[in-house]
């Protein structure tokens, strides 16, 4: 141990009060630096960082659609049309298409009744809502060839139809778009993973993006009972078939 | 069997959905096939063994500790790091439940987790390295030596570990379904919180008072009556890097279970922010206690650099590295100083138990392969066992009964 | 005393005929070892320059423990290394580094030494070292986890460690505790020829030393090591050389270490008192604070109405 004699010591004393004043000095600047400047800084949520696409990391959400409670997109065009699909959520819930059943052009719809059904490989059917009150237009003719466009890109190829709308402005206040769309994708993802959580069938042992055909994986003998209670259709008359 | 709920689940028996994550059981086992989980088998296939074999055969068959060195890796690095690096559970509950950075909440439940399988697994790398561990309950009920810094430590990480188990017991109770013992467990956080934080003040600045008692022995520049306090602070910028660290890992691990909501990066940023605090003082008080013991003419000793390589490199230069990714909200950069600052923590402890400890002594300590692999054994254990844990209970996202809680 | 070589065949002879015996009939006690034996601190002073370097202690030791003799007892040439205790000598004689060949052999023999306030014994978590009142620190092999804590905190580096061993223990000098209970001195000091052990009270051997120390003509070094060292230890030394030359550690404070530990102990019910009424403080300032912004937020809602 190194001997402690007097003189070492005032000059130990004297070094020591000055690291504190020079800690002292130096703390405050640093406090503030540390701090930032109030809120700039805030690292944007993930899911807000790419403007392009949002919502969850699982069902990414394209800008400029409005979408219904029942998993079904609308998008106003420029000719006064509006295109509808349905979301991928609900393509990748139900899985591959054996065959989309389409309402004929001419037949009025409305807003949250049932317009169409998917047709699963295993020949059951789960109906979706409308999102809106309109007369179709025009429906997909590609889909009639090529079902499952509808299951692998339901925003772009796999469009649905197009309605001339009745009352779009009514209709859209019961829509959802931008940050609350996000977060109804969010709550229904959620949804989701708290029915898969302890069943991790769908999905790997440690991550990555669900396999599709999610209702089926998680209660395969009523897996149409399960989607339609995600995308609203479930009517509880035919609670036991 | 329907329900307008998502709640409606073919059950497959309690141990089906529980224990084999509602998969037949073949169809579990094909699920293990993963890489991760190939590197943990291949590790233990070697490193259980080797466990054997110390107990079979003894601590001079399977270390290189001798006469002048009794301690090795398996308390510098799994007792004294472990430790320190399982500090997250109480600075995020303390933080949380104490302070009321209640934006914390989503990463308490990890910080937990860490903790408790933090501590176990110290608790069992001193097993291995005690020579009579069937006698660990002698100093609790049989024979008390008080005058012994050993002894407080004894009682504290057995009171702790008890504590963090408890602590953790919200999780279990929702994962198995015990609303009742739910309630109660909840009711319980704060009193737990302030308990967990006066045992870790105990025992973290203990383990750094042990080597009080060796001034002849550890190098004056790490030698300090101030080691207990450097340990406390440190194992609080530990806890806070550990935290970071983890639920990066954690994150990219388990995708599918985090809760989508919770902006982890705004919390890391603010994690960062406290570690870079916690560093920058920790580095004035490792610098005062040198000139304090009157042993600056030391730095310029082959020790001395090393002193300032640990006090500079793991200590002052994440601090400011920290400072600079939070302000920016570089998180990818805060992720890697977090790492660094957990090697650094790991760097002091050893520093102080093994590498500065017998200096000036001819017979020097190396480990040995077999305390190596044992070491190694234990971490990825522990890693298993957070992993199992994960997968099952409602750590890193919030369960349905979660709404339950009381406080 | 100078040692030629026939006093050295001398000793060595004689030291071989009374390791023969068994030492509880080497030799009757002495009036102040007996006078020891019954009462007080006991200790034992080392005379060094008395010490021939025949190794009887070592052999005494060792029988009355039951251990393997010791290595080469009959060879001189032993004294080329530095030895160490180990967990079957529990006391070992090293020559001197004097350097000088023509210069007086100087041995020292080395075991436990029994510190009045002792580290191992204040290490220990659950007391299997004990340090007994009347001088000798006791192990109660029963008692001992294997923390090997005491081996980290002895100055001296006296506990050895059965390393060997599945179940192993630590083991040291035991002043031979046993023997000194049946009112006997220990096995090393009792089969000493030359006088350089004295075995009693250590108040008075401290006197006994400094009168040699002082007498006319002496050349002792004027230090008692192990009067004040670590607080004081029960086996003291007496020098005409060097102390650093015996190989005895010079940096030891003259304070105990259990009390370099004290002061960190002391903080434990300090901080079981304190940091309940503190964090509850800061627990009820912050709920507090989150109620009035709570109640604030309320407050302009309504306004709003």
């Amino acid at each position: 141990m190194i001997p402690h004699d007097i003189l070492t010591l005032y000059s130990a004393k004297m070094i020591e009060y000055g690291i504190a004043i020079v800690f002292l000095l130096l703390f405050i600047p640093f406090w503030k630096y540390v701090q930032g400047p109030s809120a700039a800084a805030v690292p944007a949520h993930p899911r807000v960082r790419q403007p392009a696409t949002t919502g969850a990391d699982w069902f990414p959400i394209p800008l400029g659609l409005l979408f219904h409670r029942g998993h079904a997109w609308a998008r106003p065009e420029p000719d006064g049309l509006v295109t509808v699909g349905l979301d991928g959520f609900a393509a990748k819930l139900v899985g591959p298409f054996a065959a989309v059943a389409l309402p004929q052009v001419g037949t009025a719809i409305g807003q949250g009744e049932r317009a169409w059904r998917l047709v699963a490989g295993d020949g059951r059917a789960v109906e979706m809502l409308s999102p809106l009150d309109g007369t179709i237009a025009e429906i997909n003719a590609d889909l009639a060839r090529t079902p499952d466009a509808a299951h692998v890109d339901p925003y772009g190829r796999g469009w649905l139809f197009r309605v001339r709308p009745q009352r779009f402005r009514a209709n859209s206040t019961n829509l959802l778009s931008g940050a609350t769309a996000r977060r109804w994708m969010d709550e229904a993802v959620a949804g989701l993973q708290r029915t898969l959580s302890p069943e991790l069938g769908a999905l790997a042992q440690d991550g990555g993006l669900p396999l599709t055909g999610m209702a089926r994986v998680i209660e395969p003998d009523h897996w149409d009972t399960l989607a339609r209670t995600h995308l609203l259709t479930e009517d509880k008359e035919e609670a036991n078939a | 069997m329907t329900s307008t709920t998502a709640r409606a689940l073919p059950s497959g028996g309690w141990v089906t959905d529980k224990i084999f994550l509602g998969l037949p059981f073949a169809g579990y086992l094909k699920s293990l096939a993963t890489p991760g989980n190939f590197a943990a088998g291949l590790i233990m296939a070697v490193g259980i063994p080797v466990i054997v074999y110390r107990f079979a055969y003894g601590l001079g068959a399977s270390t290189n500790l001798s006469q002048t060195n009794p301690w090795g890796i398996w308390i510098g690095f799994d007792m004294l790091a472990g430790v320190a690096l399982a500090a997250g559970g109480y600075t995020i509950a303390t933080s949380v439940y104490i302070f009321g950075l209640k934006e914390y909440h989503p990463i308490v439940r990890p910080a937990i987790l860490t903790g408790f399988l933090g501590y176990l697994f110290a608790v069992l790398g001193l097993c291995a390295d005690l020579g009579r561990p069937w006698n660990l309950p002698v100093p609790l009920f049989i024979s008390w030596g008080g005058p012994s810094v050993m002894f407080e430590i004894a009682w504290c990480v057995v009171l702790y570990l008890t504590v963090l188990g408890l602590e953790f017991l919200p999780p279990v109770f929702e994962w198995l379904g015990w609303k009742k013992a739910l309630v109660l467990a909840t009711k319980a956080t704060i009193g737990l919180t302030i308990v967990g934080l006066m045992l870790s003040t105990l025992h973290q600045s203990s383990l750094g008072g042990l080597f009080l008692m060796a001034p002849t022995k550890l190098h004056p520049l790490w030698y300090s009556p101030f080691i207990p306090a450097y340990f406390f602070i440190s194992s609080i910028a530990a806890g806070l890097s550990m935290v970071i660290v983890e639920s990066g890992l954690s994150h990219r691990a388990f995708k599918n279970r985090i809760d989508h909501h919770v902006n982890l990066d705004k919390l890391v940023v603010g994690l960062a922010r406290g570690a870079s605090i916690v560093l920058f003082a920790y580095f004035f008080l490792k610098l005062q206690g040198v000139v304090d013991g009157g042993r600056w003419a030391l730095l310029a000793t082959g020790y001395g650099y090393w002193f300032l390589v640990e006090i500079l490199g793991f200590a002052l230069l994440p601090s400011l590295v920290f400072a600079y990714a939070a302000r920016r909200a570089k998180v990818t950069l805060i992720r890697w100083t977090a790492a660094w600052t957990v090697l650094g923590i790991i760097v002091n402890r050893l520093n102080v138990s093994v590498i500065a400890l017998n200096w000036n002594s001819p017979d020097r300590y190396i480990p040995n392969w077999m305390e190596v692999m044992v070491s190694i054994t234990l971490v990825t254990l522990g890693i298993s066992a957070f992993r199992w844990i994960v997968n099952r209970m409602p750590v890193l996202n919030e369960h349905e009964l979660s709404g339950i809680r009381g406080s | 005393m100078k040692l030629n070589r026939r006093l050295f065949l001398k000793v060595t002879g004689a030291a071989g005929a009374i390791a023969a015996v068994p030492p509880a009939t080497a030799r009757a006690l002495t009036a102040e070892e007996a006078a020891a034996v019954n009462s007080g601190r006991r200790g034992v002073l080392v005379d060094t320059p008395k010490c021939v370097g025949c190794r009887a202690c070592e052999a005494a030791c060792t029988e009355t423990n039951n251990q393997p003799e010791p290595l080469r007892l009959d060879d001189p040439a032993v004294f080329k290394t530095v030895r160490t205790t180990d967990t079957r000598h529990y006391t070992i004689v090293n020559a001197a580094n004097t350097g000088a060949s023509a210069a007086p052999a100087r041995f020292i023999k080395r075991q436990c030494m029994h510190c009045v306030e002792p580290a191992c014994a204040s290490a220990c978590l659950v007391r299997a070292l004990d340090k007994t009142p009347t001088g000798p620190v006791v192990y109660h092999k029963d008692r001992c986890l294997g923390c090997r804590y005491c081996m980290v905190a002895c100055p001296f580096n006296v506990p050895k460690y059965e390393y060997d061993s599945p179940a192993p223990f630590v083991q040291k000098c035991t002043f031979c505790a046993d023997r000194q209970l049946r009112g006997e001195a220990p096995a090393c000091t009792s089969v000493c020829p030359s006088g350089a052990l004295t075995f009693g009270l250590r108040d008075e051997l401290i006197e006994t030393a400094r009168e040699r120390l002082y007498a006319k003509g002496s050349k002792y070094v004027r230090h008692i090591f192990g009067e004040h060292e670590v607080g004081g230890t029960s086996w003291m030394y007496l020098t005409d050389i060097p102390f650093e030359t015996l190989g005895l550690p010079g940096d030891l404070g003259t304070y105990a270490y259990s009390s370099l530990t004290q002061a960190s102990l002391a903080a434990v019910p300090f901080v079981l008192t304190l940091w309940p009424p503190l964090l509850m403080g800061m627990y009820t300032f912050s709920k507090r604070r989150d109620q009035v912004a709570a109640q604030e937020a309320a407050a302009k809602e309504t306004s709003h109405d």
